[in-house]
């Protein structure tokens, strides 16, 4: 049979990436490769004086500096009104805006001795003061556009929040300040550019997410022809929107590639250069007041949103990321009428802030959530029921977000009640009450409702106002002269298996095996386009487009059967790579002699067909399918030392029709740990002087294996209108446990969580109080 | 991340070590589990001119159980010691340090000569009265534990020192307590007990520059003070300093649940004698 679709099938990347034989960047040797290494900035933020490289160059060493490319700069754009454009340079030369920017670059054999050069780089730096948290006055601007720092602000209405602010039985207020950390994927940034000046060609490997992108901002950046650039993004190891952003040493790279042309140069980035200059995320304060009536409705919600975007607008998808975000999803699968929320996106002499897998929405949800926590105890309503009674239901469907963003989900309270029931709510509220009499370690159960917004069509993609709407991707689906089918689909994947869902997306809608069906993602040469892997939107986009090219293919093949055999089209099936005719129990031809037809023997080629079996098309979902998910867990509090432990961890969310069982729930399990590292461990820590605290692993917790419990995950499949009727699934186990651990912190403690990440540190802290 | 430019020598015995580490006057290191060093190196925070490779000298891997002690080789790793049984303290102890891959390659003189003031041997060699059999270009001597730790990352042993073999005695009641922010982690408090000898010694690691013993809480518990009163003088009389895990008011009294339950897994101090 060739029903994969649905099933937890064998992932097709799995045999080279389990046995060591994944082909990445870094294993990437070519004759003539040099290898370069960054000088990163020793400051925060100072003027350069003086670049000397004399010394390295003395010793033989290829340098690079600012000089060299300053006519090239970064500018990520917006149409949004309040949008200030600023300038990244590719490497810095006027001045630099945040530890760890590069401003030269050394050449040489191999990165050891890259290295060596970096030390005979004199740099004199003229210090400026450092403004490090963006909700405090700047101490100087960082860029000159920009005189407070602000590059964008937008207030998000709906209703009037006044009346209710003034008028409700309950409105109070919280400020509630998420942890800056980020994605830490297993293979840091890494690419190699060549230059063939024979063909004159820009070739550019890239462990990137955006492989069309690259290539459209590289020859526009470069000054290039798009023809003359081809990005390949072999196996990439995680990416979570880190690998989405072009950045000022993708460019650099490819410059210098150009200078010297015919000599490969390979950057592997190393953990220390990644933690400081690849993309921070979730440095926000949130200021919120809000207004319920006695019943428990929320009447109304009045925010103040700022977000740390760092030193640079992140290009391609500007300042406005996060705050844009913020301001839109806030209220989540919350129905409210009455909204103001103004958002904005503050520069500091901080890393840039880009995308990171569920941008700004695991701080929302946080800050929603605690808003409910808050309003439950103040009103002595069970936290469950409270939000039974504001959340979005299927009944509201379609409901128009006080942001305007359109809800087709409202099953988020069949997911909160699937969790209660899983984790064993009432039993836990009796356990709870029994501790306390009995004066045992706390415990404490914490929840989380959110919408998942994801497959963001042209519609739903088109707020940050960005020179491109990412609602698009395209698929060719080939079926060979043997019958079997060859896919170049503009997916990218960075581990999620995209190879293995296109695949059978492919074989079901063509009805031949999942082992027919060979997917080649990653190589700008080959597909005609894809946005690539952010916002969860591949199996819905990406997946759409291989749905819609592989029905074309399958009815020209079933066209072309019924001519051959002289059958109505209309009684032909097509199962197992053969056709049958309806009523039949033996197959009248096989797709091997359809397609050998349509390849090799035009004699028997019906009248009016062309030669051939291949479709390319596009997909675009218009608007966005939101993924409903609920998240419960129970802590207990050791009240000695502040740790926590987490008794049970329970998700439930929608992804629509599952499509690998498999990959769904690794991608759930996999968002939730980040999630928790988040919430509890990962901290970018700053100190006054700009300078990234600790600088290794051994300072950056991320959780490991023994950190994360044991996750119970449920679906519920409501089936979104796309082709496939799928929700993406890539991001939301990540919007839940900030909320879900803080508030259970909170309910085991009884004091109020304002700032993450929650530690044994502030535990017993708040436990002193 | 990557070292600059070093030798390598792969010594064949004690004595070529020696006189190789007395050669580089100071620039050379020993590598045996590397793993301390070779971050540090990747770093270049730590830039020997020479690295002498210690792992295929012969004899420096036996555990051998010695007249109330066991003494552990030069290139005994931290795997051997959660493998045996001889010395449970020992075994509890290397439980705790880092994950598999590391225990499986550092070494347990290793740790005690790189002095880490958050690592759980220096803290476990303190409380057992451990002793280091050293040798240097003028023979071999013998350091006991309590002259060994000056500092953070700084022992009493000379450059040209090797630390051939650690002798931990035999605790007759024992209790280790460690908190950190994640399995595998540099402690942020780690807490041991040893009896030996009816002397009971409690020695805290992670608390300042160089693993300490607790003397007043000792005391305490010499005067026959419970456990408790012994955890509360121990939190008194160290002083810790704050950093991104947690201030020094937390550490302290992070401390004092460490030996609270350090003296709990021992049996002492618990009440009843």
């Amino acid at each position: 049979m060739t029903d994969t679709l649905g099933t937890s099938v064998r992932r097709k990347e799995d045999r080279r990436l389990v046995t060591g034989r994944g082909r990445f960047v870094g294993d990437l040797t070519l004759p003539r490769m040099r290898h370069v290494a960054f000088l990163r900035s020793a400051h925060a933020h100072a003027r350069l004086r003086n670049v000397d490289a004399s010394a390295a160059r003395a010793a033989g060493f290829r340098v690079f500096t600012g000089a060299d490319f300053a006519a090239v700069s970064m500018r990520a754009v917006s149409g949004l009104p309040s949008y200030v454009e600023t300038d990244q340079p590719v490497l810095a030369h006027d001045k630099v805006c945040f530890a760890g920017e590069p401003i030269a670059v050394v050449v040489a054999a191999d990165r050891y001795l890259a290295e060596d050069g970096l030390e005979l780089i004199d740099v004199d730096y003229d210090p400026l003061p450092v403004t490090v948290c963006a909700w405090n006055p700047p101490a100087a601007p960082v860029h000159p556009q920009a005189p407070d720092n602000v590059l964008l602000e937008r207030t998000f209405t709906a209703g009037s929040v006044e009346n209710a602010l003034t008028d409700s039985h309950l409105v109070f207020k919280r400020e509630l300040i998420t942890n800056r950390h980020s994605a830490q994927p297993l293979e840091c940034r890494a690419g190699v550019a060549l230059w063939d000046d024979a063909i004159d060609r820009l070739t550019y490997w890239n462990a990137t997410q955006v492989p069309h992108v690259m290539r459209n901002m590289l020859a526009e950046l470069l000054g290039l022809r798009e023809g003359q650039v081809r990005v390949i993004a072999p196996d990439v190891g995680g990416g979570f929107g880190v690998k989405s952003v072009i950045y000022p040493e993708d460019v650099t790279l490819c410059l210098m590639a150009r200078a010297l042309p015919g000599i490969p140069l390979k950057w592997v980035e190393d953990r220390s250069e990644h933690l400081l200059a690849a993309a921070h995320a979730r440095d926000h304060r949130y200021l919120l007041q809000a207004a319920f009536a006695a019943d428990g409705t929320l009447l109304a919600l009045d925010a103040d949103v700022t977000c740390n975007v760092g030193a640079y607008s992140v290009y391609p998808w500007t300042a406005g990321l996060e705050p844009l975000m913020a301001g839109g999803l806030l209220t989540g699968p919350y129905k409210l009428a009455n909204y103001r929320c103004t958002v904005r996106g503050v520069a500091t002499n901080t890393a840039p802030a880009g995308p990171y897998r569920g941008v700004s929405r695991p701080a929302t949800v946080f800050a929603m959530e605690a808003v409910f926590d808050e309003a439950a105890a103040r009103l002595d309503i069970d936290p469950a029921e409270l939000r039974r009674r504001n959340a979005i239901a299927p009944d509201d469907i379609p409901y128009t977000m006080p942001s305007r963003l359109v809800d087709d989900s409202g099953h988020y309270l069949e997911c909160l009640q699937m969790a209660l029931d899983a984790v064993g709510y009432e039993e836990l509220r009796a356990e709870q009450r029994r501790r306390r009499a009995a004066g045992e370690p706390p415990m404490g159960i914490g929840m989380a409702l959110y919408n998942e917004l994801t497959g963001l069509g042209r519609a739903a993609s088109a707020g940050p106002r960005m020179p491109f709407r990412t609602g698009h991707d395209a698929c060719t689906v080939r079926m060979n002269p043997d019958g079997r089918a060859t896919v170049i689909s503009g997916v990218s994947s960075q581990g999620q298996g995209l190879e293995t869902t296109v695949a059978q997306i492919v074989a079901d809608a063509l009805g031949i095996g999942y082992d027919d069906v060979e997917v080649r993602l990653g190589d700008t040469d080959e597909a005609l386009w894809g946005f690539g892997a952010f916002s969860s939107r591949q199996s819905v986009i990406g997946g759409g487009a291989a749905h819609l090219a592989a029905g074309v293919v399958r009815d020209k093949v079933l066209a072309l059967a019924a001519e051959l055999i002289e059958a109505n089209v209309e009684d032909l099936r097509i199962e197992a790579g053969q056709v049958y005719v309806a009523g039949e129990p033996k197959p009248s031809i096989s797709l091997a002699e359809v397609a050998r037809v349509a390849y090799l023997e035009s004699n028997r080629l019906p009248e009016g067909f062309e030669p051939g079996l291949e479709s390319t098309r596009f997909y675009d979902p218009i608007r966005g399918a939101f993924a409903a998910g609920a998240q419960v867990a129970a802590v207990e509090v050791d009240t000695a030392t502040g740790a926590l432990s987490i008794l049970n961890y329970v998700c439930v969310e929608d992804a629509g029709r599952v499509l690998h069982p498999r990959i769904v729930e690794g991608q759930i399990c996999g968002a939730i740990a980040q999630g928790l590292g988040g919430a509890l461990y990962e901290h970018l820590v700053y100190d006054d002087a700009g300078n990234l605290a600790g600088g290794t692993l051994l300072d950056y917790l991320m959780p490991t294996s023994a950190e994360v419990p044991d996750l119970v995950i449920d679906h519920i499949a409501r089936p979104a209108a796309n082709p496939l009727g799928v929700r993406g699934v890539g991001e939301g186990g990540t919007l839940g446990p900030y909320a879900v651990l803080a508030g259970a912190v909170r309910d085991a403690l009884g004091v109020p969580i304002s700032s993450l990440p929650v530690s044994p540190a502030t535990v017993w802290q708040d436990l002193q109080s | 991340m990557k070292p600059a430019a070093f030798d390598y020598v792969r010594a064949g015995s004690v004595e070529e070590t020696v006189s190789v580490l007395a050669e580089a006057a100071g620039d050379a290191k020993i590598l045996a589990g590397g793993q301390s060093l070779v971050p540090m190196m990747a770093l270049r925070l730590a830039r020997p001119t020479v690295l002498v490779d210690i792992n295929r000298i012969p004899d420096l891997d036996a555990v051998r159980r010695t007249d109330g002690a066991v003494e552990v080789g030069a290139l005994v790793r931290h795997r051997d010691l959660t493998d045996q049984t001889e010395h449970p303290l020992l075994a509890e102890a290397a439980r705790w340090i880092g994950h598999t891959a590391i225990r499986t390659r550092g070494t347990v003189a290793g740790s005690i000569a790189h002095a880490d003031p958050a690592a759980e041997l220096p803290v476990v060699a303190l409380a057992t009265g451990a002793t280091a059999t050293v040798i240097g270009p003028r023979g071999t001597r013998i350091v006991a534990a309590d002259d060994l730790f000056v500092g953070p990352l700084m022992t009493t042993l000379a450059d040209e020192d090797l630390v051939t073999a650690v002798r931990f005695p035999l605790p007759s009641r024992w209790g280790f307590a460690e908190f950190a922010r994640r399995h595998g982690d540099f402690a942020l408090v780690t807490a041991v007990t040893a009896e030996l000898d009816d002397a009971v010694r409690i020695v805290l690691g992670g608390i300042g520059p160089v693993p300490r013993r607790a003397t007043a809480a000792e005391a305490v518990l010499a005067a026959g003070g419970t456990a408790g009163d012994a955890a509360d003088a121990a939190a008194q009389e160290i002083d810790p300093t704050g950093d991104l895990h947690g201030s020094a008011a937390f550490r302290r009294a992070i401390a004092a649940e460490m030996v609270r339950r350090a003296l709990a897994g021992a049996g002492i101090g618990q009440g009843r004698a």
